[in-house]
């Protein structure tokens, strides 16, 4: 018999190489099946990533879940869980009512509570500083340019301020911690609400764009006389400093778990589509740190993976809590709680 | 064999005419598929990303393009493409006028002047420059490169030449146009000297000695023979870079800082087409605004269209003028 | 040719000084040009280098992620390995044959102006931005269906296509007519002709043409972070869900506050540079001893 040509063994060796990669990949992938009835993806919100990210191991203990997440963005983690393209999707912004038609029978629950810390780089000033709403709204509309100006020395008596200029650090992609924050201008500044507006994303008056939580911390710890803006958690995980933001009561207050608590308290009963809004508190809540925010977690109705969707969310809300405190998250009130109960329940496979 | 032989003269394929047998119609019918394949992928692409495009089309029409706006907020929504057009073509055209001369001299070093041991290990540098990819120098312009252009270079520059609106304010965390025009330069140096050095060594010798022995200096005889005979293919080289630069995303969303204006100061952040969609496109808030970005794709990919249709037609122009076939010189 | 400027009264004798002291400077400037160049690589390879040497270790490629870490526990970036190497494994297992075939067909096949339409379009698609390939494939496959590795590797396999195409045809085109006329004279058809003679010795180049374009796709971002990007930190093989890819992850990390962040980044960017470095002058070096080998013959 003729000897193998060389272009035969050659196309032969190609077939072999070929049918071993897919008999690989295929096992691998009937391996990792198995695996993945038990892997919830999600994606979204970096607010909440910190605390997420405290889930993911005791939650494998707990029930062998895989909990995958990738902190993108509350607009990016909208997007996704839209496009049906992750298991769940986080995000600190409520959905309007266009995005709740788009996403097709899904709900939110809030699952989380937390402050947006207002994030500076001044070395060489020790002590906390003051800020207040309307001053923070000339600042990121790029009116107040140094650190010495009258308007931020007013607030701080005490301390001596370099005439460094403010580079402010903001969000470029979509986010839910940007809602946050021009939620919060929006209602301590006209000229912010008329000129800016609130949303996920806004055209900002001045400022460099970082992406994500970590993008713009990354501005602020690289640039001196940065501001910025991120979850506490954040802030406190690089060591930055943080303004203490005055409420309407007149008190300064920070974002810790007792100004959250009392913004919490301002709003106890979730909206129809289970939104609360927390931000800027009435007088009477004198201890609220103004810029608080509950965050949502968003899934789908009805899910082919509803009991293990439904097993980690109950978890999530209730012992996926006793991690928050120390990351400056507080636990759901019971009222927030009961209503997320009641709406985990309502997923159906 | 004789260099006859080795030129890829297909027309002298001994195969035309002959008796179709079934294996020779699979393997034509097989590989043709492929061919058509890759025709109808172009055109697949084209298609897409207009699709995907379309209802910020049939909402902004044309003049999208000019407008410079992008305001996300829900209820005041409005986009438009004109401060990233001029971002890309500032970014572009920056580069290609920094890289150009550059890219002449180490063509010519490569060339002329360089001893023949060195001309082996540079050429190989070069092109090695060539192989860094674009997140990996888009980690070093953030890291490495911004900082020190924030530190010294910017407020050199705008102490020197602060009258020329082009050297304002200088940025603040290192993310700014110049930064951006710095790496696009590195990153289309290799091809611009690349192709200049394969231009250069293909002006007839007899040429070059004829002009040096009518007593021309080195630099002379550049500009008077090896320029003018190859100004066709180094503006295909130019073009093939501004191509290349057009289309960068990665590198220049990670150093140019964002920002929706028009301005002179290029140490003010900014974006291009590819970095405004490379920094946005995950967290769209809206339908409406993914699409508009992906308009933004599509006016990108006219742009590199009509660039490399003009490149391949200058080159075909000059190998018709110089008569080169493949392989060889006349 | 026209040699512009070599007029008489610009070759004055007179004026010689002067000509020469412009060709010293012009002459000067090509080598401090090279310099540069040259410079600029070195401080770039340099800099990547001594910023991974923190992260330089085997936790690198032996332990996944761990995000937002409270604590000092040891983390790598292995699904970000794991991932590229199937990405890039499966795009490769795409655009080969399809790369190669196209080749035959032009080559071969082709009457003169179907080769140089195709050719043309070769040369479009190798044109067209990576991130708007990314938008193609994600409106082709990811939208309504999800992320995946084969989505990414799609991506990629339309950016080696070309790459594979045109070094095939480059060494296709070398093989002597003169052997395939002996074949065809001793009654072999044609397409054995071409899969048995013709393709055997061509291996080389393909070979050479394949690793380029691995080398110039395994750093290839922004088509992944439209069709691979949304992943969690365990390392996977399964290319039917989205995987993590060093590109990918040393764009993430680079936006990040944190030093150890950056540390893994630059590390994971030196093994990237020196994969694509070594396979790109290695594969060079192969392309010139084949293309003597075969001129030489």
């Amino acid at each position: 018999m003729r000897k193998l040509g060389p272009s035969t063994r050659i196309f032969a060796l190609v077939a072999l190489a070929g049918a071993v990669t897919a008999v690989a990949v295929g096992a691998a992938g009937a391996s990792t099946n198995r695996q993945s009835a038990t892997t919830i993806t999600g994606a979204g919100s970096t607010f909440v990533a910190p605390l997420i990210a405290q889930w993911i191991s005791p939650l494998g203990s707990a029930y062998g879940y895989e909990l995958q997440y990738s902190a993108v963005g509350s607009g990016a983690g909208i997007a996704s869980i839209t496009s049906r393209t992750v298991d769940f999707g986080a995000s600190d912004a409520p959905l309007s009512p266009d995005q709740f038609s788009a996403c097709n029978s899904c709900e939110q629950i809030p699952w989380a509570l937390g402050g947006t810390s207002i994030m500076y780089n001044l070395p060489g000033v020790k002590n906390l500083l003051h800020m207040d709403g309307p001053t923070l709204a000339k600042i990121f509309m790029g009116q107040i340019t140094t650190w010495n100006d009258p308007a931020i020395a007013k607030l701080n008596p005490g301390a001596s301020l370099p005439s460094t200029k403010i580079t402010i650090a903001h969000r470029s992609d979509g986010s839910g911690t940007t809602y946050n924050l021009t939620d919060y201008l929006s209602s301590v500044s006209s000229a912010w609400s008329s000129q800016v507006g609130k949303g996920t994303a806004v055209n900002w008056p001045v400022g460099v764009g970082g992406k994500g939580s970590s993008g713009v911390s990354a501005i602020v710890g690289q640039t001196p006389g940065a501001i910025g803006y991120a979850d506490v958690a954040y802030a406190i995980s690089n060591h930055f400093s943080y303004f203490a933001m005055k409420n309407k009561s007149g008190k300064f207050t920070t974002p810790g778990l007792r100004g959250i608590l009392a913004a919490a308290t301002s709003d106890q009963k979730p909206a129809a589509d289970n939104s609360l809004s927390i931000v800027n508190p009435p007088k009477k809540y004198a201890n609220a740190y103004p810029i608080s925010t509950f965050t949502y977690v968003i899934v789908p109705l009805q899910s082919s993976k509803a009991p293990d969707l439904k097993k980690f969310l109950f978890w999530a809300v209730t012992k996926g809590q006793t991690y928050a405190p120390k990351l400056r998250f507080v636990p759901l009130p019971k009222s927030v709680l009961v209503v997320a109960e009641k709406a985990i329940a309502k997923i159906h496979s | 064999m004789t260099s006859a032989d080795l030129t890829a003269d297909a027309t002298r394929r001994p195969f035309t005419g002959r008796r179709l047998r079934f294996g020779d119609a699979v393997l034509q019918v097989v590989a043709g598929a492929a061919a058509l394949a890759v025709t109808v992928l172009v055109g697949l692409i084209v298609w897409k990303v207009f699709e995907q495009a379309w209802p910020a089309i049939q909402k902004y029409g044309l003049a999208f393009i000019t407008r410079v706006a992008w305001n996300p907020v829900l209820g005041r929504e409005l986009y438009g493409a004109g401060s990233f057009l001029f971002g890309t073509v500032v970014t572009s055209l920056g580069a290609l006028l920094l890289a150009a001369p550059l890219a002449m001299g180490i063509a010519l070093f490569l060339t002329e002047l360089a001893p023949k041991a060195l001309r082996g290990p540079v050429t190989a540098l070069v092109e090695t420059l060539a192989a860094i990819p674009s997140v990996v120098l888009g980690l070093w312009g953030i890291l490495v490169l911004g900082p020190v252009l924030r530190s010294t270079v910017e407020p050199w520059l705008h102490s020197a030449f602060g009258f020329i609106p082009l050297f304002g304010e200088p940025s603040s965390a290192g993310a700014s146009m110049f930064t951006a025009i710095i790496v696009l330069t590195i990153m289309i140096l290799p091809i611009v000297s690349s192709i200049s050095r394969e231009l250069f060594l293909g002006v007839p010798h007899d040429l070059k000695e004829g002009a040096l022995a009518l007593g021309t200096t080195r630099w002379e005889m550049v500009r008077g023979v090896i320029f003018p005979y190859s100004s066709g293919g180094i503006a295909a080289a130019l073009i093939l870079g501004l191509g290349r630069a057009l289309g960068e995303a990665i590198a220049v969303t990670q150093v140019i800082g964002g920002g929706v204006s028009i301005q002179w100061n290029l140490f003010a952040g900014g974006d291009s087409l590819a970095s405004k969609i490379a920094a946005s496109y995950q967290g769209a808030t809206s339908n409406l605004e993914t699409a508009s970005l992906i308009y933004l794709g599509a006016i990108l990919l006219v742009f590199s269209l009509i660039v490399n249709v003009v490149a391949q037609w200058i080159v075909r122009r000059s190998a018709r003028k110089h008569g080169i076939t493949r392989g060889g010189h006349a | 040719m026209s040699a512009q400027g070599l007029t008489g009264p610009n070759l004055r004798h007179d004026r010689l000084p002067r000509r020469r002291a412009v060709n010293r400077l012009m002459e000067t400037l090509a080598w401090i040009a090279a310099a540069i160049a040259v410079g600029i690589l070195g401080v770039v390879i340099f800099s990547v280098a001594r910023h991974a040497l923190p992260a330089l270790n085997f936790n690198l490629i032996t332990k996944d992620p761990i995000q937002f870490s409270l604590t000092n526990a040891p983390q790598g970036l292995r699904n970000a390995f794991v991932g590229t190497i199937v990405i890039v494994g499966i795009a490769t297992l795409m655009a080969l044959p399809v790369g190669i075939l196209v080749a035959i067909y032009l080559n071969e096949f082709a009457p003169a102006s179907i080769r140089n339409a195709v050719t043309m379009v070769l040369d479009v698609l190798n044109g067209v931005p990576a991130i708007v390939i990314g938008i193609f494939v994600f409106g082709l496959f990811v939208v309504g269906r999800g992320q995946s590795g084969f989505a990414g590797s799609f991506a990629l396999a339309c950016l080696m296509v070309p790459l594979v195409s045109r070094s095939t045809m480059e060494i296709l085109a070398l093989v002597p007519n003169s052997l395939r006329e002996a074949s065809l004279g001793l009654g072999v058809p044609h397409w054995r002709t071409t899969l048995s003679i013709v393709l055997p010795q061509s291996v080389g180049g393909i070979l050479t043409g394949t690793v380029l374009a691995v080398a110039r796709v395994a750093g290839e971002t922004a088509p992944l972070l439209f069709t691979s990007s949304l992943v969690g930190t365990q390392t996977s093989w399964n290319p039917q869900h989205a995987l993590q890819t060093i590109p990918v992850a040393i764009f993430e990390l680079s936006e990040s506050p944190d030093p150890a962040d950056h540390a893994r980044a630059w590390a994971a960017a030196l093994v990237l540079l020196l994969f694509i470095l070594f396979t790109s002058l290695g594969a060079r070096w192969l392309a010139n001893r084949n293309r003597s080998k075969l001129a030489a013959r």
